[in-house]
């Protein structure tokens, strides 16, 4: 569990992180790709993921780009961001109503297994799902030391008024992150619809958790994110496991009450930066 | 001035009913250090910031290098050639000094760009020193010559800088205004500051006086006594 949320979460926080601006919409975008991909899942499994994926890339940078960047730079703030972004989130859902007019999915991807990890079994989907979110994050910090890509988002990330003062396109750099992050919502999208199934609705549920584990985490904080995915599938899981699957949700999001009472700014606290 | 670099006139900036600037004429020539000197709220940080493009203009126009560019975009501006360094937030906190280097020379080709790390290097060689060390744990002197070093580095024809000594002990702000004067001689750049501290006297070729949004002076350094400038101040506060 904890490692299929961990790429929304990541989502969540590549886009926060970059741009300051918490996008709800995020999971039903990504929800959005894969029910591209399942459009396209006959033809090839691996072109159909494909497309999922540079449709969020392209749907998070126009969004990006045409909407939340201007928004930004006329200083609007967070209530005005949610309420925007949810209404982008209901759009997207809207259109998938609209085009697959089907209430569920579900993304058949070769069977891999299950292990056993000290008693439990795991999906090795989760496994994968987990080491591609670790994968991402290292690239992202490699790219941030040796590229001038990776330079220009941490400086834009750090302090935007002097990014623009110094000549980064930040504009660019703000789409770029938003498409990123949509795609990998998209990703964490695939996943879930390869181990359960996709509703038209799971991109609200896949969006949310991913912000309050962001959250939880330390929003922006991308290590903090992936550990408090971790922690939280964990919780679910045992959860689930002592209390049944009923209790599964009361518990955890009475737990994350309970941890950001006593950390306001998450696990690792947030600093807004990758 | 029309034959002037940097030519503004009639620039008036307001935040919403409040107007920091009032009809201001300014202007910078090639190769010189431009101080703007004044009380606070005087609109020194409002007229640097109106010219870097970061803060709107109501009314006027600025030129620069022969071009009308009072509705650029900041960026637009900067890749024309006019920089500004802040007076707070000028640096990239949480990145090493190298980093906050390279990612200043971003708009520089790509054989000049170490060049210009090492001419900062060569100024502030504690720089050089310190380049692995995270920006937001230097001094608050390092700090000011990182920014400077950032303003330097991106090779702006015009470095605009908002009031560097503030905060410094008084003998590094000689030290620093010194720095100004050593990279105006080797780069033939043009450098426009704001200032509180006397010391400015030293090296600025010329002189604004702003008060209230309102030019009172604009007189070569030849013709101003440290008592015509200190009165700027003093008048003021009495």
């Amino acid at each position: 569990m904890g490692g299929i949320l961990s790429l929304p979460v990541l989502g969540v926080a590549v886009i926060y992180g970059i741009t300051g601006i918490p996008n709800f919409a995020i999971g039903v975008i990504g929800v959005f790709g894969g029910f591209v991909t399942w459009y396209f899942f006959s033809s090839s499994i691996g072109l159909a993921i494909a497309i999922g994926i540079v449709v969020c890339f392209i749907i998070g940078f126009i969004i990006q780009r045409v909407l939340l960047t201007p928004i930004s730079e006329k200083g609007g703030d967070s209530t005005l961001f949610f309420i925007i972004t949810v209404s982008v989130g209901f759009v997207f859902e809207g259109m998938l109503r609209a085009i697959f007019p089907r209430p569920n999915i579900s993304l058949e991807l070769p069977r891999i297994g299950t292990m056993n990890l000290g008693g439990f079994t795991v999906e090795w989907f989760k496994i994968i799902a987990l080491v591609f979110a670790i994968v991402t994050l290292i690239v992202i910090r490699l790219m941030e030391e040796h590229t001038e890509i990776g330079k220009s988002w941490q400086a834009t990330s750090q302090n935007l008024k002097l990014a623009k003062l110094v000549g980064i396109k930040t504009t660019q750099v703000f789409s770029f992150a938003s498409g990123i992050g949509c795609a990998l919502a998209c990703i964490g999208a695939i996943f879930w619809g390869s181990l359960y199934n996709l509703q038209l609705s799971s991109g609200w549920d896949l969006g949310f958790m991913g912000f309050i584990v962001a959250v939880v985490g330390g929003i922006g904080n991308i290590w903090g994110g992936l550990i408090s995915a971790l922690i939280m599938g964990m919780v679910m899981s045992f959860s689930g496991y002592l209390f049944g699957g009923e209790w599964q949700s009361v518990i955890l999001y009475l737990i994350v009450i309970i941890v950001l009472i006593i950390a306001p700014k998450g696990i690792l606290g947030s600093e807004r930066s990758l | 001035m029309d034959n002037a670099l940097l030519n503004v006139s009639g620039l008036t900036t307001c935040y919403g009913s409040i107007c920091a600037l009032k009809s201001i004429d300014f202007y910078a020539h090639d190769g010189e250090i431009v101080g703007i000197v004044g009380p606070n709220g005087a609109g020194k940080s409002t007229l640097l910031e109106s010219l870097a493009g970061s803060v709107p203009i109501s009314e006027g126009r600025i030129e620069f290098m022969g071009r009308r560019i009072d509705h650029w975009s900041v960026l637009k501006r900067r890749q024309l050639g006019l920089m500004l360094i802040p007076q707070e937030g000028n640096i990239f906190p949480l990145m090493s000094v190298k980093k906050n280097l390279e990612v200043s020379v971003i708009l520089s080709k790509r054989d000049k760009r170490e060049g210009f790390i090492d001419y900062v290097y060569k100024i502030f060689p504690i720089l050089y020193e310190r380049r692995k060390q995270i920006a937001n744990t230097l001094s608050g002197g390092q700090q000011r010559m990182l920014a400077v070093g950032i303003g330097i580095a991106s090779n702006a024809r015009v470095m605009l800088i908002d009031e560097p000594s503030i905060g410094l002990a008084p003998k590094l702000v000689t030290k620093f205004f010194e720095n100004l004067n050593k990279i105006r001689d080797d780069t033939h750049k043009t450098i426009v500051l704001s200032e509180q501290n006397i010391k400015v006297l030293n090296i600025a070729d010329r002189l604004f006086g702003l008060e209230a949004g309102e030019i009172r002076f604009d007189e070569k350094k030849e013709n101003l006594s440290r008592d015509v400038v200190k009165d700027l101040y003093l008048g003021s506060l009495g």
